[in-house]
């Protein structure tokens, strides 16, 4: 039972996690736009949307570089 | 429900559909061509049903019963969090540090390993039942979690949505059938990287609108969202070229 229960779990989690670190990124910029739509002025929260849009676009291009250097390493030591 | 809606419901489904019923027609089709059809066909028919009571509990529950905003912010969270792996994989991959989903050889190596098992002729065929219901489960989960998400804005958008997955089913199955090969044809590597930047954008429209962010125009910010979300990607394909030695191709899962 409990082989089973992980396997659901492994599945779920592998369905929305590829990568830890861009899941945990994804889940702070959603957080960051919540309070500020929840609590900063009219003006900004209006604009919370876009807001999660550059975070959302910076947290792709800096994992993907780190990605990068860790392929490029992977490739120097072979 | 205008047209708009219904379309925004449909085409992901449709695309996102698609290309997972590509994946599981490879492994009930090696099943079925080495080991005969009747276990493998029950076996995706009942992964078929499992997935239809899933969509049907747990899209009546969040149509019916989660405050609008609230269904929002959570549909958001999950495609966002959804869109992103796709995207990133798919970024990796047109940059040839992950290799590229080829499905001859998924099929090559399946049935290397449903022929090294073997099979009593006397006794149904557990292998085959199972080895085709995991594979349809598991990849129609994640069509129904793109079917619950697009369809969550309400009865008609829920249609649309099981509509478009059924579509694209119908589809995939028949010229699998015809065809009786591998759908290698299919450019399930670029349709991937479409659907992961569909699944992030509306993640990021639809979270913005649950929290009560405003976009300019409603919905005509979809594209712009959409174009940057694609740019980004280009941009980031781009930068990983220039990060490797020309020609280099990692290859690799862990990066």
């Amino acid at each position: 039972m409990s082989s089973f229960l992980r396997g659901v779990w492994d599945n779920t989690y592998g369905l929305l996690v590829d990568d830890g670190q861009l899941a945990i990124g994804a889940i702070v910029a959603l957080a960051i736009t919540w309070i500020i739509a929840q609590y900063a002025s009219d003006a900004l929260r209006q604009g919370a949307g876009w807001l999660l849009l550059v975070m959302v676009i910076v947290l792709v291009i800096a994992n993907v570089y780190r990605a990068g250097q860790n392929a490029r390493r992977k490739l120097k030591r072979t | 429900m205008d047209l708009g809606t219904l379309a925004i419901a449909a085409t992901p489904a449709f695309i996102a559909s698609a290309v997972e019923f590509v994946e599981a027609t490879t492994i009930v089709l090696a099943v079925g061509l080495t080991r005969g059809w009747r276990a493998p066909l029950v076996g995706a028919a009942l992964a078929a049903l499992t997935l239809a009571v899933i969509v049907a509990t747990l899209g009546v529950a969040l149509v019916n019963y989660i405050p609008e905003h609230v269904l929002l912010g959570i549909v958001g969270t999950l495609l966002l969090l959804f869109g992103l792996r796709w995207l990133r994989k798919a970024v990796l991959r047109f940059a040839g540090i992950v290799a590229l989903h080829d499905e001859e050889e998924i099929y090559r190596r399946e049935v290397a390993e449903l022929r090294a098992q073997g099979r009593s002729r006397r006794e149904w065929d557990w292998v085959g039942t199972v080895v085709s219901y995991k594979a349809v489960l598991l990849e129609g989960t994640e069509v129904a979690f793109i079917v619950i998400s697009f369809g969550a804005k309400g009865v008609g958008a829920m249609t649309a949505a099981i509509w478009g997955a059924v579509a694209a089913g119908v589809i995939v199955v028949a010229v699998a059938a015809a065809l009786r090969t591998p759908l290698t044809a299919v450019p399930e590597n670029l349709l991937k990287f479409i659907v992961g930047a569909m699944l992030t954008t509306f993640g990021i429209f639809w979270f913005g609108e649950g929290v009560g962010a405003e976009w300019p125009g409603d919905a005509a910010s979809i594209p712009v969202i959409l174009g940057l979300v694609l740019v980004t990607s280009w941009v980031s394909v781009k930068m990983l070229g220039a990060l490797l030695p020309e020609g280099a191709h990692v290859e690799a899962r862990n990066v």
